[in-house]
């Protein structure tokens, strides 16, 4: 809502400057999203009145005029057809500057010559207008300042107006919170309304046939007026308020509109059948042409202003073209209405048609005020189009309207806000709202005030509202701080929540950047990854109203959004890529409404581990990093019941895939990106993936328990067998623990070879073996035994023998 | 008794004389332990001259054994410890020329060591919810997935309101479970409603977590974003408590000479209502392109909980009230470090990512 500051003192003193007015109103909880000053670069530029008008000796479309403006008469050719002896005129005398910064100086136009320029409302730089040259009105003394002559200069604040709030979107509700919060009194228009017989209800009818949709119709007939332009400073507060003129009764029918609050609409009495208003939801199909020019298809929805013969009005949001004001308009039959703030709001969302008196009836306009816009609107007729005003308003109600009451407790209130409050206080505030207190007690619960709500407040429903009011206008500024004083707030994490910090943190710390990917993916992923749909689901949650097909499903998986994101650095070049994200992913539940929303984590990497050194070769990727990785994250959060099992997984490569247990269950799965995958969406072959859910890992989480750290010296030894292939290291590993017993405290894989003289088809691995005892040094003899039944065991079992 | 007389009475003294002369020279004359060795070999070896020396006392007659044994062990005692003291040094220089020769170029980049960093959105969450954890608060979470009912109706917002509408809410298709009313939140509110519907006052929670709202991205919109929720219900809380809190929170994340204003303002599910902005963290409140010339900067909304929210989840008005916000961790993220543009968040680029 624009607001200008010279419109707004009609109705209240300020003794602010607008920057100080502003801040004011933006702590009330107006706030002013701009200041704009008006008038500016006019400066030097003059009224001018045109003495004489001669025709140009050598040019058909100019003329030679001789215009006063303070001095001499001085000559200025000019072009505008409008020009005429007697009409004052902006100038420009030679030396200024336009508003558009270009500079006027002396010419010489086909051997006539101009000193100054006269100007038009384009040239100003006030409105598009350059048919003609700007005429001035009214009293004005040439040579004057024309900033000043037109009271041009402005200041209009820009201010946001909560949807709360239907009642500042006009200039009284804004010189209502003005005088609220400076104490200055609030000044309505005031006018005396001279009326005419015969009443306007011989000639105007009003029926409403949907009484839910609009609960009252004001209407006036207004006869003998004569179209034209608005006078200037009409025409000035409107464009202030950013509105464009069009003739004198639409423009009242605005400006009374942006003054009260009340929007308005004008037909030409003579185009509405028998002067017959019937307020009807449309029939399904029916069909209207809006002043905009555009003919919309209607539903049952939508609610209209009728005549016997069809609609004449989309109701509340726009006019039809075909009782629009017209040149040739006499008799105007002005609408003042009150609709259902929900029902405009769903005509204008569902025709994609706003309009401003649309914005405020869908916020609620006040019930009480139609006749009285209705009576300014007619004054403003009378007084500036020659209008005569027929008796009376025809005033169809649906239903009576009454102000409410509340009460408010003004102790509670205080203890509420955290204010001391007396009564005198409380009541000064809402009276300054034109609030009316029209009781106090005093009783067990302190002091009560039973408060008269205005009608044009629907947003005070609730004591609560009063508050509010009270605290609004006392000033959050003003309400000391402090801190809750309640004893029971104890603040800590989860034992869950830690544990995911501390996995995002041995993530970082492992070399993962963290990222966050979009929850929707495009459903071509899915297909990618898993075209038979054996791990994600077949029917994955979907939206119904996507951006883009790009995102039309909600993730089953970070890994999408992780590929996604590996894709983005590959193809930037940058090669070497290790990522985790943690976030929930989304997967239906039969019969349920909403999905289960598992937290995971996920890792993606790619490209070198290592990279390349000044003395050192690169590490790419491959499974074992990310499964280093896990290991790393499992020990990190004493996760010891975590395994890998071979699985073939559809997007992972067929040997080197593996679902990730905890205990039985499955957690998630791990393994190399299947080349198939990698070659689809561009990324390097050594792509490395897994994904857990975190529930399982939080819940096999094992508290550390203190395990004895050997005192005596160990023996440090180490075997190498030779097996067939299709031997599993770990199954090797744990043949030598069990085989090792009690005294065997660690053992470490360090070595994989094979070649030729180990034979087609089998592998040596190397084992570190560390013995100790707790209560003795051991002898090599006690770790010598321990070591050849290791061997034994080793033998028997795989057929395993030591490396020569 | 002078030493030349000594030396020219008896030959035993003059060649211990001697070997002393020898031995000095050698001890000065060594330029590596090898050469001392050698000396040291000469001298005190199995077959040394000293040793010879000592071990032919015994032979000497019985008025020069005494004077002369105890000369060639006095010199056996100087020579032991000047060869030892002598070593000593040369082993110093010896090791410290041998460090000199492993000089290696210091300006080269240090070993590469895994190196990741947490993501700027989960970072400041993390900084949120310690702040409030001093306070006194403990971090809840709710589904991102929701129902009208939570993340509007419970709310107090108008079954009719604009934002439920398609344009501005994502809808979730459940028509498996014949609903039209589940979507995508909006934003981390309903998570109040949760809480409350779970448990009793006194309450004191953050929900940090992901919203969404049908926004085409551009350099101030993202259509998945996060926010920080907070709820305290209590006997006796104060918009006065609201302020210090929020303040308090606002001087911790912004730095503590930051002013902060509260603005009324209006939310359905809170009343009074606030927004709350910081003074510019850009020009310090004097104007500037970030806080378009206002020297203020909006971070959060708040309020106190609406009566008629407190209404859906069974709390006695009367004894209970309570205050909530809400705060954009983009938002505090691009503010706090510059960013322009908020899809940069969700790019995930590494010369991004590292930088925080």
């Amino acid at each position: 809502m624009r607001v200008s500051l010279e419109w707004l003192k009609d109705y209240v003193d300020i003794d602010l400057d607008p920057q100080e007015l502003a801040e004011r109103l933006t702590m009330a909880g107006t706030a002013v999203e701009g200041v704009e000053r008006l008038g500016g670069g006019l400066e030097g530029l003059l009224v001018g009145r045109v003495l004489e008008v001669r025709p140009h000796p050598d040019a058909d479309r100019l003329s030679v005029c001789k215009v006063d403006f303070g001095g001499q008469g001085v000559e200025i050719v000019c072009g505008a057809p409008n020009v005429r002896p007697g009409m004052l005129a902006p100038v420009a005398p030679p030396g200024v500057r336009l508003p558009d910064g270009s500079a006027i100086g002396e010419v010489t136009i086909r051997g006539v010559s101009s000193h100054g320029m006269l100007l038009s409302e384009r040239e100003l730089g006030i409105s598009d207008e350059a048919a003609g040259i700007m005429e001035l009105e009214g009293d004005l003394e040439p040579g004057a300042s024309l900033a000043r002559a037109l009271e041009i200069e402005d200041t209009v604040l820009v201010l946001e107006i909560t949807p709360n709030r239907p009642d500042c979107l006009c200039m009284l509700g804004i010189a209502r919170e003005v005088s609220a919060l400076t104490g200055a009194p609030l000044r309505k228009p005031s006018f005396v309304l001279r009326e005419i017989d015969p009443p306007a209800a011989e000639d105007v009818l009003v029926e409403i046939l949907d009484p839910d949709l609009c609960s009252r119709y004001c209407a006036r007939l207004i006869e003998g007026l004569t179209i034209g332009a608005s006078p200037w400073w009409m025409r000035r507060r409107l464009r202030a308020a950013g509105v464009r003129p069009i003739n004198n009764v639409v423009d009242i029918t605005n400006y009374v509109m942006l003054e009260l609050g009340q929007p308005l609409h004008a037909f030409d009495y003579e185009l509405v059948t028998d002067g017959h208003i019937i307020v009807r939801r449309a029939s399904a199909g029916e069909r209207m042409v809006t002043l905009d020019g555009v003919e919309r298809a209607l539903s049952t929805d939508e609610l209209l202003i009728c005549d016997p013969k069809g609609p004449v009005a989309l109701a509340g949001v726009m006019g039809g073209e075909h009782t629009e004001i017209n040149a040739g308009t006499t008799r105007v039959l002005l609408e003042s209405a009150h609709f259902d703030p929900a029902n405009i709001m769903r005509t204008s969302r569902t025709l994609g048609l706003s309009s401003e008196a649309s914005y405020r009836f869908e916020r609620g306009v006040d019930p009480s005020g139609c006749a009285r816009a209705a009576d300014r609107a007619a004054f403003l007729m009378d007084e500036l189009a020659g209008g005569k005003v027929r008796r009376g308003v025809v005033d169809a109600r649906a239903r009576e309207i009454s102000s409410s009451r509340l009460t408010l407790r003004v102790e509670r209130a205080a203890r509420f806000i955290g204010i001391p409050l007396r009564e005198q206080d409380a009541r000064a505030i809402l009276e300054s709202l034109e609030l009316k207190v029209k009781e106090s007690r005093c009783g067990e619960q302190g002091t009560v005030l039973e408060v008269e709500v205005p009608t044009f407040r629907p947003d005070l429903e609730r004591e609560i509202d009063l508050v509010e009011e009270i605290a609004r206008i006392y000033g959050y500024d003003r309400v000391p701080s402090t801190l809750p004083s309640s004893a029971h707030k104890v603040g800590m994490l989860t034992p869950g929540q830690k544990c995911r910090r501390e996995a995002a943190r041995v993530l970082a710390g492992l070399g993962l950047s963290e990222a966050v990917t979009v929850s929707f993916i495009s459903e071509r992923w899915l297909d990618r990854l898993d075209p038979s749909r054996a791990v994600f689901p077949e029917d994955p949650v979907r939206l119904r109203n996507p951006l883009s097909e790009d995102g039309a499903v909600l993730r089953p998986s970070l890994l999408p959004g992780l590929l996604e994101a590996l894709r983005f650095n590959v193809n930037r070049r940058l090669s070497d890529v290790s990522l985790f994200e943690m976030g929930r992913a989304f997967l239906p539940l039969a019969g349920e409404a909403q999905p289960r929303e598992p937290l995971l984590v996920a890792c993606a990497m790619t490209g070198n581990w290592v990279p390349k050194q000044w003395d050192g070769a690169a590490q790419p990727v491959d499974f074992f990093t990310v499964k280093g990785v896990l290991e790393r994250l499992a020990a990190a959060l004493h996760v010891p019941g975590l395994t890998l099992v071979r699985e073939e997984l559809p997007f992972l490569h067929p040997s080197q895939s593996c679902r990730v247990r905890v205990g039985e269950a499955s957690a998630g799965y791990l393994g190399l990106l299947h080349p198939r995958v990698c070659d689809e969406v561009d990324l390097p072959r050594n792509t490395a993936v897994m994904e857990i859910e975190f529930a399982p890992l939080e819940e096999a989480r094992e508290e550390p328990y203190y395990r004895e750290v050997p005192r005596h010296p160990a023996l440090h030894m180490d075997l190498a067998v030779v097996v067939g292939e299709e031997v599993d290291a770990e199954e090797l590993e744990e043949a030598i623990r069990e085989a090792g017993g009690e005294l065997l405290y660690e053992v470490r894989l360090f070595d994989l070879y094979r070649g030729e003289q180990l034979g087609e088809g089998k592998k040596s691995l190397a084992f570190n073996l560390v013995f100790c005892a707790m209560d003795r040094t051991l002898t090599d003899e006690e770790a010598r035994k321990y070591f050849d039944r290791i061997v034994k065991a080793l033998g028997a079992g795989f057929g395993a023998r030591l490396r020569a | 008794m002078t030493s030349d007389e000594t030396r020219g009475d008896d030959p035993g003294m003059r060649e211990i004389e001697l070997l002393r002369e020898e031995a000095e020279a050698a001890l000065a004359g060594a330029g590596s332990s090898a050469d001392l060795e050698e000396a040291r070999v000469n001298l005190l070896g199995r077959k040394g001259r000293l040793t010879a020396l000592l071990q032919g006392i015994k032979d000497l007659p019985p008025d020069k054994k005494r004077m002369v044994g105890m000369q060639a062990n006095l010199l056996k005692d100087w020579l032991e410890k000047a060869l030892e003291e002598r070593g000593e040094e040369l082993r110093r220089r010896e090791l410290d020329a041998e460090l000199r020769a492993e000089k290696v170029d210091v300006t080269l980049p240090g070993r590469h060591l895994p190196f990741g960093t947490r993501h700027l959105v989960s970072a400041i969450i993390e900084e949120i919810e310690d702040i409030f954890i001093g306070m006194g608060y403990r971090v809840a979470e709710g589904p991102e997935v929701e129902l009208d009912y939570y993340n509007f109706e419970a709310l107090n917002t108008p079954h009719w309101h604009p934002s439920k509408s398609l344009q501005d809410t994502f809808y979730v298709d459940a028509s498996a479970s014949g609903r039209e009313d589940v979507l995508l939140r909006t934003h981390t509110s309903p998570v109040q409603i949760r809480v409350m519907e779970a448990t009793t006052p006194p309450l004191y929670v953050i929900a940090p977590g992901k919203a969404y709202r049908h926004d085409v991205p551009d350099a101030t919109h993202s259509p998945m974003f996060h926010q920080v929720e907070g709820l305290a219900v209590d006997e006796g809380i104060t918009l006065g408590d609201l302020k210090g809190t929020l303040e308090h929170f606002a001087r911790r994340m912004f730095g503590e000479d930051r002013a902060v204003r509260f603005r009324p303002h209006f939310f359905p599910f809170t009343e009074p209502s606030a927004e709350v902005d910081v003074s510019c963290v850009i020009c310090g409140g004097e104007g500037c392109r970030v806080c378009k010339g206002t020297g203020w900067l909006e971070i959060l909304g708040a309020g106190m909980v609406d009566p008629n929210v407190f209404g859906y989840v069974g709390y006695d008005t009367e004894k209970f009230s309570g205050f909530a916000f809400g705060m954009g961790v983009e938002r505090i993220a691009m503010l706090k470090y510059g960013i322009p543009d908020i899809r940069y968040l969700f790019d995930n680029d590494l010369r991004f990512l590292a930088q925080f």
